[in-house]
């Protein structure tokens, strides 16, 4: 297709950071206009200067601007451009922006309004999935009965899961593993529900023991036509949220891969599904549970893209601008295998709390199999304002041996200085006997803390630390060269 | 009088002096020649007694990053006289630091007011969790140095206390 036939000429990206990058690659690469909308805070950021137009936008924080949909409206009309892609987070899964997107006779790059609001709520989700026949996890809705919440929270059992209705990506979660606490955490949670989404009702489900996260890729198109793309493994986590993604999974067999992803791409056609969505199960003893649906691009996106050699953002562009898939499922073919690993500004160490700081050498690695999609540049400034994550490093091999062994290769040459990042954790991650063998579930890390610890530095490398960080010091610099050679030289001789 | 540098929670005693070829570190009762050499190419090359190998490095103020066979470090250098000044001024617990980056949802507390052991003084938000910051000690809040929903980074100053009756 040439420029010429889409129905849009120039698309916005209602983002930031590396997806925004991301986006504005395919959207340049088929010879359409990409802009971006930005908050001062990343000004120097790479996608404001890939971008064919920039617009700035303002908010009481800088994540308040990306939330701002009659900001993005205006300038989506003051640069002219014809569609909108919202990217992940922020305003992606908000049905009444994709409305307002429409409403102003713009494409939104995405579902049906009616479909982000079905899998929004994670109650109606859940209830449309069972109802169509799929497996769902033993529950219990506040929204069914309020007054009886409590107690059918407790009939589940522990260990249960507290979730909010409204919510997604962990926010607000919580385990309950003692029924004794129970009310304390239904309490806490909807003060967080309340919160983060404004919105505090909550529901309690079936926490399974050591489960892993299987999550199958869907596109529809608005024809029907609906396909998947094999699933990913998101089972490394830490707070409920994910660090490494692969496909295929090491957990399936054929057998049941063929059976969650052809579940996956029922529920999607059962929802009419339009555009690219991801469907999220937990899986465990063999079994596996409808979790939630995405409506939108995913993270961790690209080691599907790597597989399968679709661009996912190029089918989603197709899919708005109303075109047919115009492939079946038996097209669908996976080369290989792929892992993501999501570069975080945080201190493992520390409860994998983030950090801060600037960007003073950037090194991306590169190499055979090597990709890297990254939003921050050397000269930037990594700040609290926004989430901790700057980069994905996308690692691809002929299986997943070859995988591990390129990816051990490629953390070791990223080089970031000036702010602590995740990479030396992820090394470590990836020589771990378990890792290596697959045998990980969400609750791996939390299980094997010493992961997360830092080593004890060698003598050599603790001599060549202090060694360089003296030789880089002014103050010290200057007093050992304060001192005449010949002097040095004998006291070296005398040595 | 002594230079030294932080590494994480542990801080090295070094010196610096010039050998008749390069430098040598002197730490722990251990001499080690050093040299750091840039190539034609830009690369920069550490010499470690018998080691030799390529290091990424840049410097902020007193912080030292080196990024050293696959891994980065931080170091930041202890000015000796800094150091000096330092000692003495003690009772840390005073000085109620943030943990980790993130922003106020909400100060309980007020300055003047009286505080005991263990109370809740103000709950930041931070990785989509809540966490409570309690009193580590009786004492009075002399001051609240953020207000709702302003963000800070680690180790940010939040509240102070002092000893003594509330005003």
């Amino acid at each position: 297709m040439t420029a010429a036939k889409w129905p849009f000429d120039s698309v916005l990206v209602a983002n930031r950071g590396e997806i925004a990058v991301r986006i504005l690659r395919t959207v340049q690469s088929l010879g359409l206009k990409g802009v971006v909308v930005f908050h001062a805070a990343d000004r120097k950021a790479p996608a404001v200067t890939m971008a064919d137009a920039a617009i700035e936008i303002t908010g009481s924080t800088p994540v308040a601007a990306y939330l701002d949909s009659a900001q993005i409206l205006a300038a989506a009309k003051s640069s002219g451009a014809g569609a909108i892609h919202p990217g992940y987070g922020f305003l992606s899964e908000n049905a009444s922006f994709a409305r307002a997107v429409e409403a102003a006779g713009l494409v939104f790059v995405g579902p049906k309004p009616e479909q982000i609001e079905l899998m929004g709520d994670k109650v109606r989700a859940r209830n449309f999935v069972e109802k169509a026949g799929f497996p769902v996890a033993p529950s219990a809705i506040e929204d069914d009965d309020p007054k009886t919440f409590n107690a059918r929270a407790r009939k589940v059992g522990a260990p249960l899961l507290i979730k909010p209705s409204a919510g997604g990506g962990g926010k607000g979660m919580r385990i309950v593993r003692d029924l004794s606490t129970l009310d304390a955490d239904i309490v806490r949670a909807r003060s967080e529900g309340q919160r983060y989404f404004g919105d505090g009702r909550l529901y309690v489900e079936r926490y399974i023991e050591n489960p892993r996260h299987i999550e199958v890729q869907v596109l529809g198109d608005a024809h029907s036509n609906v396909v998947h793309l094999l699933e990913r493994e998101c089972s490394v986590q830490r707070r409920f949220q994910k660090i490494v993604e692969e496909t295929p999974s090491p957990a399936l067999d054929a057998k049941t891969r063929a059976s969650i992803c052809e579940t996956a791409a029922g529920i999607a056609r059962k929802a009419g599904y339009r555009g690219a969505g991801t469907v999220e199960f937990i899986f465990g003893q063999g079994e596996y549970f409808f979790l939630e649906m995405n409506t939108r691009l995913q993270v961790e996106h690209p080691v599907t893209e790597q597989i399968t050699g679709k661009d996912l953002v190029h089918e989603q562009l197709r899919i708005a601008a109303g075109e047919k898939l115009g492939y079946g499922q038996a097209q669908i073919q996976s080369k290989g295998h792929s892992m993501e690993f999501r570069i975080y500004a945080e201190d493992p160490a520390r409860g994998y709390t983030p950090t801060t700081g600037p960007v003073l050498v950037l090194q991306p690695p590169a190499g055979d199999g090597v990709r890297w999609d990254s939003g921050i540049a050397q000269g930037n400034e990594v700040t609290a304002a926004f989430d901790p994550m700057l980069a994905k490093l996308i690692v691809t091999g002929t299986d997943r041996a070859d995988t591990l062994a390129r990816a051990e290769k490629a953390l070791a040459k990223t080089v970031l200085l000036g702010c602590q990042t995740n990479t030396a954790f992820l090394r470590r991650l990836v020589q771990h006997p378990a890792f290596i063998a697959g045998d990980v579930h969400t609750g791996f890390l939390d299980a094997n803390p010493q992961l997360a610890a830092e080593p004890s530095l060698s003598c050599a490398t603790l001599h060549a630390l202090l060694g360089a960080a003296a030789l880089l010091t002014r103050p010290m610099r200057d007093v050992a060269d304060a001192v005449p050679d010949l002097h040095a030289a004998m006291g070296e001789w005398r040595n | 009088m002594h230079h030294a540098f932080r590494i994480g929670e542990r801080e090295h005693n070094v010196e610096l002096s010039r050998g008749a070829n390069g430098y040598r570190l002197h730490l722990n009762g251990a001499t080690v020649t050093v040299d750091l050499k840039t190539a034609p190419d830009g690369r920069k090359w550490l010499s470690v007694g018998d080691l030799h190998v390529e290091v990424v490095v840049a410097t902020r103020g007193e912080q030292v990053f080196v990024h050293l066979d696959g891994v980065a470090y931080e170091l930041g250098y202890q000015h000796p006289l800094v150091r000096l000044a330092a000692t003495g001024h003690g009772a840390a617990d005073d000085a109620v630091r943030a943990p980790m980056p993130g922003a106020i949802v909400s100060i309980v507390v007020k300055a003047g007011e009286a505080v005991s052991q263990g109370q809740t003084m103000l709950v930041m938000e931070s990785m989509k969790m809540e966490t409570t910051l309690t009193a580590s000690r009786d004492g009075v809040v002399e001051a609240v140095h953020f207000g709702i929903g302003q963000t800070f980074d680690r180790d940010a100053l939040l509240l102070s206390l002092v000893a003594g009756e509330p005003k």
